[in-house]
C-alpha cells in the first residue's frame, strides 16, 4: 500500500461516512477498524525503519516551481508520535463507544482528524506540514462545536481562531524560511538556516507556543478542554498538544539550534511560569474538569523546560514525558467527563466519597493523579525524574526549583482525591448510577496498564527515544 | 475561429431560442467548444489580441463557471446574458493593446448593467441603479486617464509605453476608474449594497467571474507601468490593498445578511488581489493574481448561487434564517461549508493555496510586513466564516425553518463549482506551469 493513503484514505473515507442521511451507528466500527489498521501499519513502518535519519517513504502532487511536494518521509521521532497517536485514537473511539448523539458524524471526524494528524507527523515538506497542521483544527472545532457542554461555541471558535491565528505566524515563518534557503523540505535546510534571522525562530516559536501552549499563550486551552466532551479532550491533551511539542522539538530546536541555543532561557521562563501558573490555577479550581485542564498546562510547562535544556538527556526526557502527559491525563478527563454525566455536576464540593459506589473507576482515577504528580512506579515519575536530573546537568542545582511544579500539583490532585473520590458520600454520588459501558471501562483500564506498564519498564520506551535524538547529537552537543 | 467568435455568434443566436432546455443544452455544448477552441491556442482572430498559457487556463475556468451558472438559471434571457459576458471576458483577457483593453472593459460594463438591470423588486433595482451610478464615474475615470496619456502622445493601440509626468497622472486616473470595478477602497462603498442587493445569480456573475477577468486583465496590461515607476507605485498599492483588505473584512464581521457579509469579503478579496499588484517584482506576482482569481471565481460564484437557491430573495437571508442547515439538508451545508471555508484559507482547498502564493510573491518581493499584515487578515476574516458555520451547524434549528432544497440542477451546478475549488486544492501544477 501506498502510504499517502493513510492520509487521504481517512480523509475521503470520513465523507463517505458522513454523507449517508440515517446516522448509522456502526460508524464506530469503521473508525475503530480503521485505527487498528493505522496501527499495524505504523508498526510495520517501525520495523522498516534505519538505524538513523529518515526514511523516504514517496514524493507525491509535485509543483516543482515552488517546491509545492507532498514528501513523506518518516524517522524514529516521527513514527513514535504516530504511534502514540493511534493508540490515544483507538482508546478514545473505545471511550466514545456509547455515545447517541450523531454518531456518525462524529466518528467521521475523529477519521478526518486520524488523516490530518498522519500528514503532520509524516510530511517533510513545509507547506504539506503546515496544510495538515491547519487540517486538523477543522474537526476539532465541530467536535468541540457540535457535541460539547453548555459554552461550547464560545470555546469552539476561540480555539479556532486563536490557533489560527498562531499558524498564520508559522506559515509567514515557513515562507522566509523559503526565500533564504530555496526549499520547503524541512531535512534539507538546516545547512541553509544556520544564519537564520532571529525573527524566523520568533514566529516559530510562539506560532507552536500557541498550540503545545505555553504561559501567556495558553488561554484558549482551558476553555476547550472544559467544553469539549471528554474523549474530545483526551485527544486535545494527547495529540493536539503533542504536536506543537513534536513542531517545538523538530523545528525550533533541532532545525534551528544555533538560534535555540541564543533563546534557550526563554523555553526555562515561559516552562517555569506555566508549571507553576497552571499549578496554582489547578490548585484554585473547583470544577474538576477545569483543575484537570489547567493539570495539563502545568505538565506542558515541564516538557518545555526540558526543551530549553536542549541536551540529548533532556530531549529524551521531554519526549517520555510528552508520551507520559497523553497517558496520564487522558484518563482523568474520560473520568472527570463520566462523573459529570452521572452526577449533573462539575462541582467538586458537590462530589465526595466516589470510592464507595465505583471503586474500580475510582482505583483508575487515583492512579492516574498519582502518575501526574509523580508517584515512583508510574511513567510520571520517570518523566520528571529524567526532566529533573537533566536539566540540573545543564542548567546547574537551581533547577530543582521544578520540584515545586511537584509539589503543587501533589497538593492539587491529593486535595482532589480528597474531595472527589474519598470522604463523606455526597448526595449527588449517593443518587448516580456509576454503572460504565464494558468498552470504556476497558480503555480506562488499557490507559492504567500503560502507565504501569511505562513506569515499571521505563527502558523499553527509553531505548527508542534515546535513538530518536541519537542522530541529532554529535559529540553531545546539537 | 476562436472562442469569442463562437460564444458571440451564439450570444446573437440565443435571442431566437425558446425553449429553455435547448438553449441550456447548446449553451453548455458551445461553452464545451469555446474551451477546446482555447486549449488549443485559438486567439480572438484580430489584431491586438494574443492568448497566453495562463490566459488561456483561466478561460477554461471561466467556462466552466459560466457553464455551472446556465446549469443554475431559469430564464432564457439571463443564459444568454451569461454568454455574452463570457465573450466580453475572452476578449478582455486576450486584448493587449490599451485601447482594445479600453473597449473590451467598457463592453463587459455595459453587458453587466444590461445583466443586472432584470430587476424583479425595488431592492433589486437599488443594487442595479448603484452600480450604474458607479461605472458611470469609474468610466468617466478611464477616459480622462486615456485623454492625459493620449496628450503625452503615447498610442492608444499597443500595448504602455514609458510615461512621464502627464502619462503617469493619466495611467493613475483609469487605474483608479478600474479599482472603481475592483472595489478598491475607497471606491468600494457601491459594491457592498449592489453585490447584496442584486439578484443572487447576478451578483455571483459579477462579484466572482466579471470582477476576476477584470483583475487580471488591468494587471496584464498595467504591470510595465507599475514596475517601470515601482517606488512611487508600490507605497500607494500597498496602502490601498491593505486598507481594502482590513476595511472589508472589518465591515463584514459586523452584518447579519449572509449577502452583505460576502459583498465585504469580495470587497476584501479585491484588496488581496491587489497585493499581486503590489508584489509585482517578484516572480510569482503573475502566478499568485492567476491562482487567487481561479479559486476565487469558483468560490464566489458558489456562495452567491447558492444563497440565491436557498431564499427566493437571497439578499434577506439572514445568519438566523441558516440555523439548522447542517441538520435539514447535509449535503447543501456541506458545500456551503466548504466554499467558506476555502474563502477562509483552510488548506486541500483551492482558497488556501491561492493565498499562500500571494503571500509569498509579497515575502519574494520584500515586504515581510505586509505578508503578515495579510495573514492578519486573513485570520480574521476566519471569524466571520466559522460565525456562519456555526449558524449552519452549532445552533438548533429554528421553527420557522424555510430554506429550499437545491433541486437537480442547482445541485450539480455546485458540485461542478466544488469540484473546482477542490481540485485546484490539491493539484496546483496546473497553474504553475503556465505563463500568464
Amino acid at each position: 500500500m501506498s502510504y499517502e493513503l493513510l492520509i487521504f484514505a481517512p480523509l475521503a473515507l470520513s465523507l463517505l461516512v458522513y454523507i449517508p442521511t440515517r446516522n448509522l451507528g456502526g460508524t464506530k466500527y469503521v473508525a475503530l477498524a480503521l485505527f487498528v489498521y493505522m496501527f499495524s501499519k505504523t508498526i510495520e513502518l517501525y520495523k522498516q525503519l534505519p538505524e538513523h535519519g529518515y526514511m523516504l517513504l514517496g514524493k507525491f502532487l509535485e509543483v516543482k516551481a515552488f517546491d509545492f511536494v507532498l514528501t513523506l518521509q518518516v524517522d524514529r521521532l516521527s513514527v513514535i508520535m504516530l504511534l502514540l497517536t493511534c493508540v490515544l485514537l483507538i482508546l478514545v473511539t473505545l471511550s466514545s463507544w456509547s455515545l447517541t448523539k450523531k454518531p456518525a458524524a462524529y466518528f467521521s471526524l475523529l477519521i478526518f482528524f486520524s488523516g490530518a494528524i498522519f500528514g503532520v507527523f509524516m510530511s517533510t515538506n513545509f507547506i504539506w506540514f503546515f496544510i495538515f497542521w491547519e487540517l486538523t483544527l477543522i474537526p476539532m472545532l465541530f467536535l468541540v462545536g457540535i457535541w460539547g457542554a453548555e459554552g461550547r461555541i464560545y470555546a469552539a471558535i476561540k480555539f479556532f481562531l486563536y490557533t489560527h491565528v498562531a499558524s498564520m505566524l508559522i506559515l509567514l515563518a515557513f515562507f522566509l524560511i523559503y526565500k533564504q534557503s530555496g526549499t520547503f523540505d524541512m531535512t534539507l535546510v538546516k545547512e541553509a538556516m544556520l544564519t537564520t534571522p532571529a525573527l524566523i525562530w520568533w514566529l516559530m516559536f510562539i506560532g507552536f507556543a500557541v498550540k503545545m501552549p505555553l504561559f501567556p499563550f495558553h488561554t484558549w486551552l482551558p476553555d476547550a478542554h472544559v467544553q469539549a466532551p471528554s474523549p474530545v479532550s483526551a485527544l486535545l491533551a494527547g495529540v493536539l498538544l503533542k504536536m506543537g511539542a513534536y513542531a517545538m522539538m523538530r523545528m525550533v530546536i533541532l532545525l534551528l539550534p544555533i538560534q535555540a541555543e541564543k533563546f534557550a532561557w526563554i523555553f526555562v521562563v515561559l516552562g517555569l511560569l506555566t508549571l507553576l501558573y497552571a499549578g496554582f490555577m489547578a490548585l484554585y479550581e473547583t470544577h474538576v474538569k477545569k483543575m484537570v485542564a489547567y493539570s495539563s498546562i502545568s505538565h506542558m510547562g515541564l516538557i518545555a523546560i526540558a526543551m530549553g535544556a536542549m541536551s540529548y538527556a533532556s530531549l529524551s526526557a521531554a519526549l517520555f514525558e510528552m508520551i507520559g502527559h497523553a497517558l496520564i491525563i487522558s484518563p482523568l478527563f474520560l473520568i472527570a467527563g463520566f462523573l459529570h454525566q452521572k452526577m449533573n455536576t462539575w462541582e467538586m464540593t458537590d462530589m465526595g466519597g466516589v470510592m464507595q459506589k465505583a471503586p474500580y473507576l475510582s482505583a483508575i482515577f487515583v492512579l492516574a493523579g498519582l502518575g501526574a504528580l509523580g508517584l515512583p512506579g508510574t511513567m510520571g515519575f520517570i518523566g520528571e525524574i529524567t526532566i529533573l536530573i537533566s536539566t540540573i546537568e545543564s542548567f546547574g542545582s537551581w533547577m530543582v526549583v521544578i520540584l515545586l511544579g511537584s509539589l503543587i500539583s501533589a497538593s492539587y490532585l491529593i486535595w482532589t482525591f480528597r474531595r472527589v473520590i474519598y470522604g463523606e458520600m455526597s448526595e449527588g454520588v449517593k443518587n448516580a448510577n456509576f454503572s460504565m459501558n464494558r468498552v470504556e471501562f476497558f480503555s480506562l483500564l488499557v490507559f492504567a496498564f500503560l502507565i504501569i506498564l511505562f513506569g515499571i519498564y521505563p527502558q523499553t520506551l527509553f531505548d527508542e527515544i534515546n535513538q530518536a535524538f541519537g542522530v541529532y547529537f554529535t559529540g553531545g552537543t546539537l | 475561429m476562436s472562442a469569442f467568435t463562437i460564444l458571440f455568434a451564439f450570444g446573437l443566436l440565443s435571442f431566437a431560442m425558446r425553449s429553455s432546455l435547448l438553449l441550456k443544452l447548446l449553451s453548455l455544448l458551445v461553452l464545451v467548444a469555446a474551451g477546446y477552441l482555447t486549449l488549443n491556442s485559438y486567439a480572438l482572430p484580430l489584431n491586438g489580441f494574443s492568448l497566453t498559457s495562463g490566459v488561456a487556463l483561466f478561460e477554461v475556468v471561466l467556462f466552466i463557471v459560466l457553464g455551472a451558472a446556465i446549469l443554475n438559471e431559469d430564464e432564457n434571457i439571463n443564459v444568454t446574458q451569461t454568454i455574452f459576458i463570457g465573450t466580453a471576458s475572452v476578449a478582455l483577457l486576450e486584448s493587449n493593446t490599451l485601447l482594445n483593453f479600453i473597449i473590451s472593459f467598457e463592453a463587459l460594463s455595459v453587458i453587466s448593467f444590461v445583466l443586472v438591470a432584470n430587476v424583479k423588486n425595488a431592492t433589486q433595482a437599488s443594487g442595479a441603479v448603484k452600480m450604474f451610478i458607479a461605472g458611470s464615474i469609474a468610466t468617466a475615470f478611464i477616459v480622462l486617464g486615456a485623454a492625459f496619456y493620449l496628450f503625452e502622445n503615447h498610442p492608444l493601440n499597443s500595448g504602455l509605453q514609458n510615461v512621464e509626468t502627464f502619462g503617469t497622472l493619466g495611467l493613475w486616473l483609469m487605474l483608479m476608474g478600474l479599482f472603481y470595478k475592483l472595489t478598491i477602497v475607497p471606491m468600494h462603498s457601491w459594491a457592498a449594497d449592489s453585490y447584496a442587493e442584486i439578484k443572487a445569480s447576478h451578483a455571483a456573475l459579477l462579484s466572482g467571474a466579471a470582477k476576476t477577468v477584470a483583475a487580471l486583465a488591468v494587471f496584464k496590461t498595467f504591470s510595465p507601468f507599475l514596475l517601470q515607476n515601482l517606488e512611487f507605485n508600490a507605497p500607494i498599492l500597498v496602502a490601498l490593498a491593505i486598507v481594502t483588505m482590513t476595511l472589508g473584512n472589518f465591515l463584514a464581521l459586523f452584518q447579519k445578511k449572509v449577502a452583505k457579509i460576502l459583498a465585504y469579503s469580495s470587497i476584501a478579496h479585491a484588496g488581496y488581489m491587489l497585493l499581486a499588484f503590489v508584489a509585482v517584482k517578484s516572480a510569482y506576482a503573475s502566478t499568485s493574481l492567476l491562482y487567487i482569481a481561479i479559486a476565487y471565481v469558483f468560490m464566489q460564484s458558489a456562495l452567491f448561487t447558492l444563497i440565491g437557491n436557498l431564499k427566493e430573495n437571497a439578499s434577506e437571508l439572514s445568519l438566523e434564517d441558516l440555523k439548522g442547515l447542517g441538520e435539514k439538508d447535509k449535503i447543501t451545508a456541506l458545500i456551503f461549508t466548504v466554499q467558506l471555508f476555502s474563502l477562509a484559507g483552510v488548506p486541500l482547498l483551492a482558497g488556501f493555496i491561492s493565498k499562500a502564493v500571494l503571500v509569498y510573491a509579497v515575502v519574494d518581493a520584500d515586504l515581510p510586513i505586509v505578508a503578515l499584515v495579510t495573514l492578519l487578515n486573513s485570520a480574521l476574516s476566519v471569524a466571520y466564516y466559522a460565525w456562519i458555520v456555526k449558524h449552519v451547524y452549532f445552533d438548533e434549528a429554528s421553527l420557522d425553518y424555510e430554506l429550499k432544497s437545491l433541486r437537480f440542477a442547482p445541485l450539480m451546478a455546485q458540485f461542478i463549482l466544488l469540484g473546482g475549488t477542490i481540485y485546484f486544492g490539491i493539484f496546483a501544477f496546473g497553474v504553475f506551469k503556465v505563463a500568464f
